[in-house]
């Protein structure tokens, strides 16, 4: 049992907005009314929030574990965690270690996180590799826009089909929800093309259009009553020009809800990367008249990352234009992904627009309940940078010293400079908590009213906000003090996130076959059993009543 | 001859690691591995459940499981800079154990990718 | 590594048209290879199977995998290199001396040949064995094959994979890299993972008899590694855990018998595409699973003194990232 007093509480879902209020934990990590006994943590001037959400973020998998297997170079010169007596080592960097990525995420007070991309073929692998990340609990969606036996359905206008077969991939997966990336494009690039253009058909169908795709995965996670919508990264990414690609994706949503990835990447104007531009006014004012959307910026930090996406096509480009290592693993009749390691400048016109358009995008899009925190952790920068946004958001004058260290010849191509907003704290509590939680429907995550999850962090209130946010007092994880003066003191072990949608059960026998025919291992095989998940949160879902 | 039939069986000898093998045995031998190559076919046929070696051997003496555990764990402790080394032949769920040796001993570890 | 274009071998099985073995025997080495994901298999878009495919045999010898090529190209022992290096010229058009190809084993019109095949193909796949990868260059040699496979996405759809043996292999190098950051080749002697093979590698250490204590698990180096390393493992305490009395048991101060994995011992073990399949094991053994074992060493270590003193964080620890 814990109480917290004295702390100036910022719990946007309850609207409390910095009252000083005491804060009780039972036994079961949950916050309760009150308690008698236990610890009392005395928080006098501090500043309490729900414990950080990431509602995308690259953690475990196939990918991230190219990735590290790339970067040896990093993991040299990177922060080590040494050994203790009860908790194992670990390397941060581009692409931290499974134990040292809980240790940072809880480290500046994230608690949850969502694993962004997983095949249903890996879901096995990545399963291993989140039961080895400490301390947070975790989501992962699955891949689905570029899934051969899915797009067969949609091919031959079988709704219904697609929908079952969805579910059962859901199911195999272990998955919490759905990530649709760049559809019909990485099916596209199994024979090195790509698909650009919403109502072109794709490679290899008569009539399926990725914009078919679009629309039918937005309706079938409503369908199924999943609680995070569909999660889609547009076609297009990074590409000069794409916000015609990006409004015209949103527009076949059709009033769905969706969560739109990183959608800095996709919200460039111009015709080339000589004459890039921001287009983040436009894609602002389309959140700004769209409630059922929700975004995170992906903002792109100066820097060394290493990029990773299972947007192959783009990454081959990428290849071709940095002249650096290239990853690239194509995942049969499910998905691919690119990864490439690669270094965001000041002095480089094109990075310089995607810092920008990160932060405008943070800026211009009014409610923050519609738009969080990420970086698409590693795409644009490392998740353990995220401080240094929150410095950028809050402090105007802090992004104007920033902005001159770009070229003058990139300020005609952004709108930074005319943008004086200035995030409140409760308006960060949102963006990095309260908004990702509800997007993902986590409802016992990011608030600290009576009976949610008591993750909980507490910060000492400075004037030098990065080191604030970088360096929690207190983090407090399902009732567990985990963190505590700037030490790691226990490394439970979170839990994992899943969804079992309603199922026709034939599908299993009408899937067999179809597998059979492409799959190469047994069909028995392919489906993560239950009893693998560690720790898992399993919720039902049940179509919604008036659909 | 009355035999169990375990299907879809995995077989580890090669990185290929097929998993369609039917397995046919008699709970001590295993007299089948159907779908299985050449090389699979030896690999099943010649591990028994029988128990042709000691438990466990501490210079050469035979000793039990528990003494075998402690006197590693001593060995092992005692060591500065102990090697932790192989690693094909066994489960995943082995090699994490296998890792976390290591870097609870601070020592070294390796498998046959650096030969 | 440099980067490594790949794909899993279901991939290969349903879209590659044309296939090339380097350096492997999969007739005799990966028995199934063949059948269960290239060749053989016919899929939706190779509805003939075999008559859609080509395959390509490139090795010193004329194995029993010769057989079933296409075409066989035989190279001179310890040209690989020489050999990727000019099909990486010739793909971009650059010139190449005809001495310069003589010296590979072949002629012109067989490696202009194999150039028009590759950039004609929809999906190329190129395996490399132990051929390529553990003789004269050896990594150098995986690395130019790899951005051989790189390159030739600026023509076509081309994909490179390591044909892996030893068991379970690429599940050490998997959870290695997901634990540590590294593949193989770790040292924790400062409290976190540091990798540099060539200094942590094991016939490195033992060679140079920097290991006071040895830990054996799912290997047998007493049959495989050089004398002198196998004289530094007599030398030192050592511990054996394998199914059987090994060679290296036998110069070992302890031995312990355990479950073969996937016969008698449950778990995963991956594919060399690196998929995870599970174990069904048949049989009930008489041992118990590596798994017990050397959880049960890590508890008992768990007990005694822990080697840093205070087991608190050192100053390596905690100091912010400087990442630019």
């Amino acid at each position: 049992m814990i109480r917290i007093t004295g702390g100036k509480i910022y719990d946007p879902a309850q609207g409390i907005d910095g009252q000083v209020r005491d804060l009780c934990i039972d036994d079961t990590g949950k916050i309760v009314e009150t308690v008698s006994g236990g610890r009392i943590i005395d928080a006098t001037g501090m500043v309490i929030f729900p414990g950080g959400v990431d509602v995308h973020t690259h953690v475990a998998g196939g990918a991230i574990n190219f990735a590290r297997a790339m970067t040896p170079e990093d993991h040299r010169r990177t922060q080590a965690f040494i050994r203790t007596k009860t908790r194992r080592s670990g390397l941060g960097g581009m692409a931290p270690t499974t134990f040292a990525t809980g240790y940072l995420y809880a480290g500046m007070g994230f608690t949850t996180v969502n694993e962004a991309a997983v095949p249903v073929l890996s879901a096995r692998h990545t399963h291993e590799e989140l039961a080895d990340i400490p301390i947070i609990d975790k989501a992962s969606l699955t891949l689905m826009a570029n899934n051969e036996i899915l797009l067969e359905q949609l091919e031959q206008g079988e709704y219904e089909r697609a929908k079952q077969v969805l579910s059962w991939y859901l199911w195999a997966a272990k998955s919490y929800g759905v990530k649709a990336v760049n559809p019909g494009g990485v099916k596209a690039w199994k024979y090195g093309h790509d698909a650009k253009a919403l109502d072109t058909p794709i490679d290899g169908y008569h009539r399926l259009t990725p914009g078919q795709i679009v629309t039918n995965l937005a309706r079938i996670c409503d369908d199924l009553g999943l609680p995070h919508p569909v999660h889609l990264h547009c076609n297009n990414l990074g590409a000069p020009g794409n916000i015609t690609t990006t409004l015209d994706t949103l527009a076949r949503l059709e009033g769905h809800r969706a969560h739109i990835a990183h959608s800095q990447y996709h919200a460039y104007g111009g015709d080339g990367w000589d004459t890039m531009c921001s287009e983040t006014t436009v894609l602002a004012e389309y959140f700004n008249s769209h409630p059922n959307l929700t975004t995170d910026a992906g903002v792109v930090l100066f820097g060394d990352t290493v990029t990773i996406t299972a947007d192959g096509p783009w990454q081959h480009l990428l290849y071709k234009l940095t002249g650096r290592k290239w990853g690239n693993l194509d995942v049969e009749n499910e998905t691919g992904c690119g990864i490439v390691p690669y270094t965001y400048r000041p002095s480089n016109v094109v990075n310089a627009v995607q810092w920008a358009a990160g932060l405008e995008l943070l800026l211009m899009i009014r409610d923050p309940w519609q738009v969080f925190l990420s970086t698409d952790h590693p795409n644009g920068g490392c998740f353990w940078r995220y401080p240094e946004i929150i410095q950028m958001l809050m402090s105007a004058e802090f992004r104007r010293e920033c902005l001159k260290k770009l070229p003058d010849r990139v300020k005609s191509r952004i709108k930074l400079p005319e943008l004086d907003r200035e995030y409140t704290l409760l308006e960060i509590a949102t963006a990095m908590s309260a908004g990702p939680a509800r997007a993902l429907g986590l409802t016992h995550k990011g608030h600290l009213g009576v009976g949610a999850d008591a993750d909980v962090v507490v910060y000492e209130e400075q004037v030098d906000i990065q080191q604030m946010f970088s360096h929690p007092r207190y983090v407090i994880k399902a009732g567990e003090v985990v963190l505590e003066d700037g030490d790691i003191r226990e490394a439970p072990q979170g839990k994992e996130f899943l969804v079992r949608p309603a199922m026709d059960p034939a599908t299993n026998d009408f899937i067999r076959p179809l597998f059979e025919d492409c799959y190469t291992m047994k069909f028995e095989h392919y489906p993560v059993e239950l009893e693998r998940i560690e720790h898992p949160d399993l919720r039902d879902c049940q179509p919604p009543a008036t659909s | 001859m009355n035999l169990e039939v375990i299907e879809n069986a995995t077989c580890t000898f090669c990185g290929c690691v097929c998993d369609d093998i039917d397995l046919h045995h008699d709970g001590v031998r295993i007299h089948k591995a159907e779908r299985a190559c050449v090389l699979g076919t030896a690999w099943f046929l010649n591990h028994t459940a029988e128990k042709k070696y000691p438990v466990a051997l501490v210079d050469g003496e035979e000793v039990s499981l528990d003494v075998a555990i402690e006197t590693a764990a001593t060995l092992l402790h005692a060591a500065d800079m102990p090697l932790v080394y192989g690693m094909s032949n066994t489960t995943c769920e082995a090699q994490k154990e296998c890792v976390a040796l290591a870097d609870l001993l601070g020592g070294l570890l390796d498998s046959h990718t650096s030969l | 590594m440099g980067g490594k274009v790949t794909c899993t071998l279901g991939e290969v099985k349903q879209r590659a048209d044309f296939i090339i073995y380097w350096g492997g025997n999969p007739a005799e080495c990966h028995p199934r290879h063949f059948t269960k994901y290239t060749i053989m298999q016919k899929s939706k878009f190779l509805p003939r199977g075999r008559k859609d495919r080509t395959m390509v045999l490139v090795d010193i010898r004329e194995t029993k995998s010769a057989k079933a090529a296409d075409i066989f190209l035989q190279v001179r022992p310890g040209k690989d290199f020489e050999l990727i290096t000019i099909l990486r010229a010739l793909i971009k058009d650059q010139p190449v001396r005809d001495e310069d190809i003589a010296e590979t084993g072949l002629d012109r019109a067989a490696v202009e040949d194999l150039v028009r095949r590759m950039k004609g193909a929809k999906f190329g796949c190129m395996f490399f064995g132990m051929g390529l990868s553990m003789t004269r260059g050896k990594h150098m040699n995986s690395a130019a094959l790899l951005t051989l496979a790189a390159e030739m996405n600026a023509f076509t759809k081309f994909v490179a994979m390591p044909m892996r043996g030893h068991g379970n292999v690429t599940g050490a190098d998997v959870i290695m890299r997901w634990q540590t950051g590294y593949p193989f080749g770790i040292s924790f002697n400062r409290g976190y993972p540091r990798y540099n093979p060539g200094e942590f590698s094991t016939v490195d250490v033992l060679v140079r008899g920097d290991c006071d204590a040895a830990f054996i698990i799912g290997a047998d180096p007493g049959a495989t590694m050089p004398q002198p390393a196998i004289d530094h493992l007599a030398r030192i305490p050592t511990i054996v855990l394998d199914p059987h009395i090994t060679h290296t048991s036998r110069l070992a101060r302890v031995h312990i018998t355990t479950a073969p994995q996937g016969i008698s011992a449950p778990g995963t073990a991956y594919r060399m595409d690196e998929l995870p399949m599970p174990l069904s094991p048949a049989l009930k053994s008489p041992y118990p699973t590596d798994e017990e074992v050397v959880r049960r060493i890590n508890e008992a270590i768990a007990k005694k003194p822990f080697w840093l003193p205070d087991g608190g964080p050192s100053p390596h620890q905690w100091t912010s990232q400087v990442n630019l």
